[in-house]
């Protein structure tokens, strides 16, 4: 160590490197490089033996995938699936945050209760969601048969694309509202109680308050967080993936490219596609979002 | 006087009606996964299906770490080893970064903080393919340690960006004591800065354990053979075959769930203010 102290100790600079300098060399050599090694496997064909030598091929995997009708389903299929999930579940975690905003008995167990579909595991979930909506004796059918008398027949609920993506859209919002829950918890903790008073001597409405007041001082919140979401839900994966094999979005395309086709190149092409869909979204917020989160 | 009482009663009534309303639709996964969990294996695929088990039965929770009938054990092992090694990295690597954010003035500190902000926003599906073959050409491929380091690598920009908003509440006069005293750098960071901060960096754990343990992407690239198969991936590779038990596969993740629902709420109660809530990605 104080060895180290006089080697280190006279700038603040080199003592920061020496800091930084396992965290910036793991990223640069694992997130770095990789996205130039991607743009590099993205114009090779890529046998199937590791031995072999790939081949350069241009821009080749490109036009493929732009060729590919699956790619532009797939592409659908993402943004809607976006927008539906960024927006409702942003809009639910508001309206719950805004709701429980105040005092009450039991508000840590509803706090705990409300949190736990975004902590816990996403295959325990959707374990229980296949029972849920299983076809031959899920309990949905159940309540939608016997219960309320919708249908006669049992919807085929994850094996069919309409009823996937509903049902994949759900499952979403419920594990992911939790964070926009979070997020504006905690801006409405820190607010100043008496302008709602003021407010209400003057007989306001909720929503007035919340127009007036509120809304303003959750904003930047809510910037960061519809941004976030909209990022992470577009190249989202895992939770779609074990669910469904009908909802095709972009990170399972992406996927099954790579490890079911086993075509790398054109894997890499899609990745390369959906990387600058992304980039380019980072680019339009990210002055706004950098903003909020040094406040 | 009176009318204004009731009044209140009644907006309470029908305020907590909501909210168990609310209450109940969250909960009901997770009552549907108790409730199979307890249930003999012919009841779970009955019809018409029961909520309340009409013959409780706790058997498959025995049976989910009996090593002879279900791999469970064997996927724990694997999972704690990739979710301890991803958060002790991760917490240190936070700990020296968040620190040097926190702390030090230097050049080029804003590009490096925006950098860790923008790696934050990316997630590895768009990496797999690279990762994949880098990986495996230097023979990590079907090994946990591939799994841990991408794990440590999706975690550490939230790692560094938590612990340094923790460092940033300790007064840095705290120090001076340290530097008096004759510590090192490394010294004040580890003997006096560390310490003070404990519930952050708990949480900072907390937060990496979680997300490693609760992986599939990564586990699912990187690991074929069942001995190393990792929770998530073990138990979604049983759909299917006859070690397929929904009793066993719900007790099996209630077990799962539990640790990481203790470790967050705990890390929920070291922390005062929610300022850090959002730092959990997923």
């Amino acid at each position: 160590m104080s060895i180290k102290k006089k080697k280190l100790g006279g700038s603040d600079t080199k003592f920061a490197m020496f800091l930084l300098s396992p965290s910036i060399l793991l990223l640069v050599m694992l997130i770095g490089y990789p996205l130039i090694y991607n743009i590099v496997i993205s114009c090779q064909d890529v046998p199937l033996n590791p031995n072999l030598p790939s081949e350069f091929i241009g821009l080749q995997n490109y036009i493929e995938v732009f060729k590919d009708p699956e790619f532009y389903k797939s592409v659908f299929v993402t943004l809607s699936f976006t927008v539906v999930v960024t927006g409702i579940s942003t809009v639910l975690g508001l309206i719950l945050s805004v709701f429980l905003n105040r005092p009450f008995f039991g508000k840590k167990l509803v706090n705990s209760i409300i949190i736990l579909s975004y902590v816990v595991p996403a295959v325990c979930l959707i374990f229980t969601w296949r029972y849920m909506f299983n076809n031959i004796y899920g309990i949905m059918n159940y309540f939608v048969i016997d219960v309320l008398g919708i249908t006669d027949k049992a919807p085929l609920w994850f094996d069919q694309p309409a009823s996937a993506f509903i049902l994949v859209s759900i499952f979403a919002i419920w594990k992911f509202f939790p964070y926009a829950y979070l997020s504006f918890n905690a801006i409405l903790q820190s607010m100043d109680n008496s302008l709602y008073e003021a407010a209400d001597i003057d007989g306001a409405t909720s929503w007035e308050k919340f127009k007036v007041i509120t809304y303003p001082a959750i904003k930047p919140t809510l910037v960061t967080v519809v941004s976030l979401r909209t990022i992470w839900v577009f190249y989202i994966y895992t939770e779609v993936y074990l669910l469904t094999k009908q909802v095709n979005v972009l990170g399972v395309y992406l996927y099954d490219m790579a490890f079911a086709t086993h075509d790398f190149g054109k894997a890499a092409a899609i990745s390369i596609v959906l990387f600058v869909f992304i980039f380019a979204l980072i680019m339009l917020i990210r002055k706004k979002v950098l903003k909020v989160e040094e406040d | 006087m009176k009318k204004t009482n009731n009044k209140k009663i009644l907006k309470g009534i029908w305020f907590y009606a909501r909210v168990i309303l609310v209450v109940l639709v969250l909960l009901f996964p997770f009552i549907i996964m108790l409730s199979i969990s307890l249930k003999e294996t012919a009841e779970t695929i009955g019809y018409p299906p029961t909520i309340i088990p009409r013959n409780w039965e706790i058997q498959h929770f025995f049976d989910i770490f009996n090593a002879n009938i279900f791999p469970f054990n064997k996927y724990m092992r694997n999972s704690l080893y990739i979710a301890l090694a991803t958060s002790v990295i991760a917490v240190l690597l936070g700990i020296l970064g968040g620190y040097a954010l926190s702390r030090l003035k230097f050049k080029g500190k804003s590009l490096i903080s925006e950098m860790f902000f923008l790696v934050y926003m990316f997630s590895g599906i768009l990496l797999i393919v690279p990762l994949f073959k880098m990986l495996s050409a230097i023979g990590l491929s079907n090994s946990r340690e591939a799994v841990i380091i991408c794990m440590i690598v999706q975690t550490l920009p939230t790692a560094i960006y938590m612990t340094r908003s923790y460092f940033d509440t300790i007064p840095a006069e705290l120090e001076e004591a340290g530097r008096v005293d004759g510590l090192s750098r490394m010294g004040i960071i580890f003997r006096i800065v560390v310490p003070l901060s404990m519930s952050g960096i708990i949480s900072v754990f907390v937060y990496a354990f979680m997300i490693a343990w609760n992986d599939v992407l990564f586990a699912s690239i990187f690991i074929d053979s069942p001995e190393l198969m990792t929770i998530p991936i073990g138990l979604n590779s049983l759909f299917n075959t006859p070690d397929y038990i929904w009793g066993r596969m719900m007790a099996a993740s209630l077990v799962t769930s539990l640790p990481i629902v203790i470790m967050y709420g705990f890390s929920q109660r070291l922390i005062k203010s929610g300022s850090t809530a959002g730092g959990v990605k997923g």
